[in-house]
């Protein structure tokens, strides 16, 4: 009985998991979406290196079939069901993610996605490329950002001015911006994406706790969301002293027991060097009494 | 004591007795000779720290950071050291200002292996030496089983570091504790007290060992490995001096890894390059470091296998062959 | 006393003492085997100087094996001169005189063959020079080193300074000494006159030689046990280990002078100085250790095993009931608890039994640094995964057991050439015992 239950909840569940899967839909503008470049050679080998790393520790070695037991199943890309898709389709797909699978935008860019495709393809031998179009020419927006740090309201703000079709400079409203900070290893965004009003400023609050250098100063950019690329953007970049100042000591400025031999605690480098100058003290003086003893012979 | 009740002794008169006594306050005359010794040792042991001769004339430099320094003018020296002793300089000094941190979230790792894979690679390994291993974990009977990923913690209180006999490894001013093949003597005791298990050992002749003769030995990278000595993870300090992801971090494909600055409060996921607040990642996540009650303090933060994105399966990778 | 003292001359004390300096047959032929033994096991460290620490057994998680049990069991061993000659002599025990010298003999072997099988167990051996280079003072393996040498060098020179008055009288006496072998004795004895102010020294120096020998002793087994016990791991992580490795060393160095007592008693004709007597009381030292070791580890495996934590857990229960459990009882039944058993009994503490029962007690307590060493390896407190097989059990080769049998052959012949060419037991001080005049010296 509990057997069957438990049948019934995977049936169930698989099939949840089933429609989850079949919601996927690629939007029709991006399924017609083609290719820039005509697929080569060269794209394609670069294309394997880069599956063999992003992709095939769950989609596994195209025509082996040994992708990972997941939920969804990730299948095999070399496949009918993953081939009859548009390039467009598998690019969308590539570029946006849905969980488990992670979205690729922000780690291949455009090129490279269109060579993981150009590599998939290549195990289709019934496969032919589409014409490439090249991108259109741009009629979008011309925005450029500029950013300061208000100090009467404590935030930063960043103007958004746009090339208008005469040719006069505006300011451009209904601009979505990000804020970021930079890092180490990269740009750290700050609070959420913000839309500029109609004197195209968008206000960004900077956390009070956020930590800058010794001085205090972060290197700050804003710059225009804009994931279609419908727009020609210029960020804006500033350093400024609204960080915590942060002069952290170094971790091994202190003494410890695991610092280098320099650094050794003192009460340990006393102790040692006394027991050992003393106690040898006592050998060298007995050694030197030992020796006394022949010259106290008697002849 | 008696004299006469020893072993080794004679029946001694009074007056000799007299005499040892004597003897005995020349000997302790000799211990404070000792301990005035013992006293001037430790002291000129320590003047090294206070002697600093400084001119006045500020020079401003670039550091191999990246950032502009302002340093004396006696303080600056011509490197005329060849490459594998600049090596072990910047190896000893680590990157400054800086203190890394490593964060794994555990409800991501399915234990693809891609990072041990990059690392056995990097750091040119066999197939059974880890720097960083995947654990299947189970923590009580009752509670469900997960993947852990488990490098050196780099801890702030290194008990490997502690124990070496030589400073063959040792903790930098940004925290990575590094190991210097060219001085460890392999006893070994820094494998024993690693709570982690972190350490590994070349007990044969290293991977490829051939091919890598001769070659200049860089620390921050720990190649060529050397037989009879201690290898272990670097959190890639090579990677971070060229403002890179260490390798393993970088391999994921599941984004389980965020390294970065503890001093920036931010760090980077490796899969997606997203960058967020440290403090708010292990607070809104329940971040935990392993084993906290012994005192270790690690540099590296978990968090907890919740709402895992993959079910668990037991790990089917074939054991590497005997050696 | 057995003897009738009234009878004994220095003369007659000299000869029964010095009567086997000589080399005969059955030195050689003895020799001749320990040196055999020791070039094949020589052979196979050469092998491992050649490809490596891989020729042993031990890999990345039991990383210390048969070569750091060895190490700590040496190490154990040589703490009977200290036992024997600082604090029971200290005490006034005369009856240990004649044990004196086979005790300073077996602290002198064991101490300086401990610091070579440190070597043995280094990955890079030539890099020895590195430990005094770039000594660490925080290293506890410092420590070690600096304590093993410093207690080396004490017994040695306790080990010296009665022997300057017995090579005095034997280059004198000795009849039998190979005539080559005579000069030596003669520069060793360092023109040795018995002046009052000769013996002062010599008096002198072993007082301060036994005050010091009591520190120096006890820090080179307790440093050696803080090799453990400045770790976290389960089984190690103890705060009796200090004092629970010197009791086990008592154990085992008692049982190793028992058992020299014995073969020397017998090879070298010493019946009238090692009496029965002496091995009764030598029973009653062994006995008395054992009880303290006994409480020893009492604490040591009661208290963790009643609290159970999680990683003391698996590594007790393998000990108790698990993998290591039959080692581990036959070690504590049948080295300990049996032997202290036995010993209540004055029959078997006469020579032969105490000798068998010592044998028993020396083995196991060999034994006990295993246990001590490895099982804790075998339970990290991380899972052991995705290595080999021979990574999670740790199982001795070949080649590394003939390492580790090295150094029992080396102390061996240290042993026997002390032992051969000096008196076994101290020429003057028993005559002194016995108050006899000295010898005049021409």
């Amino acid at each position: 009985m509990r057997f069957n239950k438990t049948l019934i909840i995977i049936f169930l569940f698989s099939l949840g998991t089933r429609v989850a899967a079949q919601t996927w839909v690629v939007p029709d503008d991006q399924k017609a979406v083609v290719a820039p470049l005509k697929f080569t050679p060269d794209m394609q080998k670069q294309g394997e290196q880069l599956y063999m790393k992003n992709c095939q520790s769950c989609h596994g070695l195209p025509g082996k079939d040994n992708w990972a037991k997941l939920t969804p199943p990730p299948g095999d890309l070399s496949k009918e069901k993953a081939q009859k898709q548009t390039d467009g389709e598998i690019f969308y797909r590539i570029t946006t993610g849905k969980v488990p699978m992670p979205e690729f935008r922000n780690i291949l860019p455009e090129d490279d996605r269109w060579s993981v495709i150009a590599y998939l393809r290549s195990f289709n031998p019934k496969y032919i490329q589409p014409n490439p179009v090249a991108k259109a020419a741009f009629t979008g927006r011309i925005v450029t950002l500029s950013m300061q740090y208000s100090e009467p309201m404590k935030k930063i703000v960043v103007t958004a001015s746009e090339q208008l079709k005469d040719g006069q400079a505006g300011l451009a409203s209904g601009v979505e911006i990000m804020l970021y900070v930079k890092r180490y290893f990269g740009k750290m965004q700050v609070g959420d994406v913000k839309t500029t009003n109609a004197k195209g400023q968008a206000l960004f609050e900077f956390p009070a706790d956020f930590p800058g250098n010794k001085d205090g100063y972060v290197e700050v950019s804003a710059m225009v969301n804009d994931p279609k690329s419908i727009m020609k953007t210029t960020p804006a970049n500033a350093t400024l002293a609204i960080g915590v100042p942060t002069d952290k000591p170094s971790l091994t400025a202190t003494r410890a027991m695991w610092s280098t031999r320099d650094k050794a605690p003192v009460w340990i480098l006393l102790t040692y060097t006394l027991s050992v100058i003393i106690v040898w003290g006592f050998i060298f003086y007995i050694i030197y009494s030992i020796l006394k003893i022949k010259r106290l012979s008697n002849g | 004591m008696d004299d006469s009740n020893t072993p080794h002794s004679n029946n001694e008169s009074e007056n000799q007795k007299g005499s040892s006594r004597r003897d005995f306050l020349k000997n302790l005359g000799l211990a404070g000779v000792g301990v005035a010794a013992g006293a001037a040792a430790l002291y000129s042991g320590h003047i090294f720290e206070a002697k600093k001769e400084v001119s006045g004339d500020q020079k401003v430099l670039l550091t191999q950071d990246g950032k502009l320094v302002q340093v004396d003018s006696l303080e600056i020296k011509a490197l005329e050291k060849n490459g594998k002793e600049l090596h072990e300089t910047l190896g000893r000094e680590g990157i400054p200002g800086r203190r890394w941190v490593m964060v794994t979230d555990l409800s991501k790792c399915r234990n693809a292996r891609k990072c041990i894979n990059a690392c056995q690679g990097a750091h040119q390994l066999r197939p059974e030496q880890y720097h960083m291993n995947t654990l299947q974990m189970q923590d009580t009977p009752g509670t469900a089983p997960y993947n852990m990923p488990k490098n050196c913690q780099h801890c702030d209180n290194p008990p490997c570091v502690a124990v070496c006999p030589v400073d063959a490894t040792y903790k930098r001013p940004d925290g990575i504790v590094l190991i210097e093949n060219d001085r460890c003597i392999g006893c070994r005791f820094c494998m024993a007290a690693c709570p982690y298990s972190a350490r590994i050992f070349n007990w044969i002749e290293p991977k490829d060992a051939a091919n890598h003769q001769g070659e200049e030995y860089n620390v921050e990278l720990n190649v060529p490995q050397k037989l009879g000595t201690i290898s272990k993870c670097l959190f890639s300090a090579d990677r971070l001096r060229e403002g890179k992801l260490p390798y393993c971090v970088e391999a994921c494909p599941n984004s389980v890894y965020y390294f970065g600055d503890e001093n920036e409060d931010a760090v980077t996921n490796g899969t997606t390059k997203e960058t967020v607040r440290l403090s708010k990642l292990l607070r809104d996540n329940g971040g935990y470091q392993l084993m906290p009650e012994l005192g270790t303090k690690p540099r590296v933060y978990y968090l907890p296998p919740k709402n895992r994105l993959f079910p668990f399966e037991e790990a089917k990778d074939a054991t590497p062959e005997k050696v | 006393m057995t003897m009738d003292d009234n009878n004994l001359t220095f003369d007659k004390i000299t000869s029964d003492l010095t009567h086997h300096i000589r080399i005969n047959k059955g030195f050689m032929v003895w020799m001749g085997f320990l040196t055999v033994s020791l070039a094949v096991c020589l052979y196979a460290y050469s092998m491992q100087l050649r490809t490596g620490l891989g020729v042993a057994g031990i890999r990345d998680y039991v990383t210390w094996g048969l070569y750091l049990a060895n190490f700590v069991f040496f190490v154990a061993a040589s703490l009977i001169g200290m036992l024997i000659s600082a604090v029971l002599g200290l005490i006034g025990m005369k009856w240990l005189t004649p044990i004196t010298r086979i005790a300073e003999t077996i602290a002198v072997a064991f101490a300086a063959v401990a610091g070579l099988i440190i070597i043995s167990d280094m990955g890079r051996p030539e890099r020895l020079a590195y430990v005094f280079i770039y000594a660490r003072p925080q290293s506890p393996i410092l420590w070690d080193v600096t304590v093993i040498t410093t207690y080396f060098v004490l017994s040695l020179l306790l080990l010296f300074l009665p022997l300057i008055a017995d090579m005095a009288v034997i280059h004198r006496k000795v009849a039998s000494l190979p005539s080559w072998l005579k000069p030596v004795y003669k520069s060793l004895s360092l023109n040795f006159t018995d002046r009052p102010e000769q013996n002062k020294i010599i008096n002198r120096s072993i007082r301060i030689l036994l005050i010091l020998l009591i520190p120096a002793a006890l820090s080179i087994h307790t440093v050696t046990s803080w090799l453990f016990a400045v770790t976290s791991r389960a089984g190690w992580d103890s705060t009796v280990f200090g004092p629970y490795f010197v009791s086990g060393a008592f154990v085992a160095g008692s049982a190793a002078v028992i058992i020299a007592m014995f073969f020397f008693r017998k090879n070298y004709k010493l019946q009238d100085y090692l009496t029965d007597m002496h091995f009764n009381n030598m029973g009653k030292v062994l006995a008395t250790v054992s009880l303290v070791y006994l409480y020893f580890n009492i604490n040591e495996f009661l208290v963790p095993g009643y609290k159970m934590k999680r990683a003391d857990a698996v590594h007790l229960q393998e000990l108790f009931a698990g993998k290591d459990a039959l080692l581990f009882w036959v070690v504590q039944l049948g080295g300990l608890v049996l032997p202290i058993l036995f010993m209540l009994f004055r029959r078997f503490r006469k020579p032969l039994p105490i000798m068998l029962i010592s044998i028993a007690v020396l083995i196991a307590a060999w034994f006990k640094r295993y246990i001590i060493v490895i099982p804790t390896q075998e339970h990290p407190f991380l899972p052991i995964q995705h290595v080999p097989q021979n990574f999670v059990h740790y199982s001795p080769t070949l080649i590394e057991t003939l390492i580790t049998i090295a150094p029992f052959i080396l102390v061996l012949i240290i042993i026997t050439l002390i032992s051969k060419f000096f008196p076994v037991i101290p020429l003057h001080e028993t005559a002194r015992e016995k108050g006899i005049e000295h010898i005049k010296f021409d």
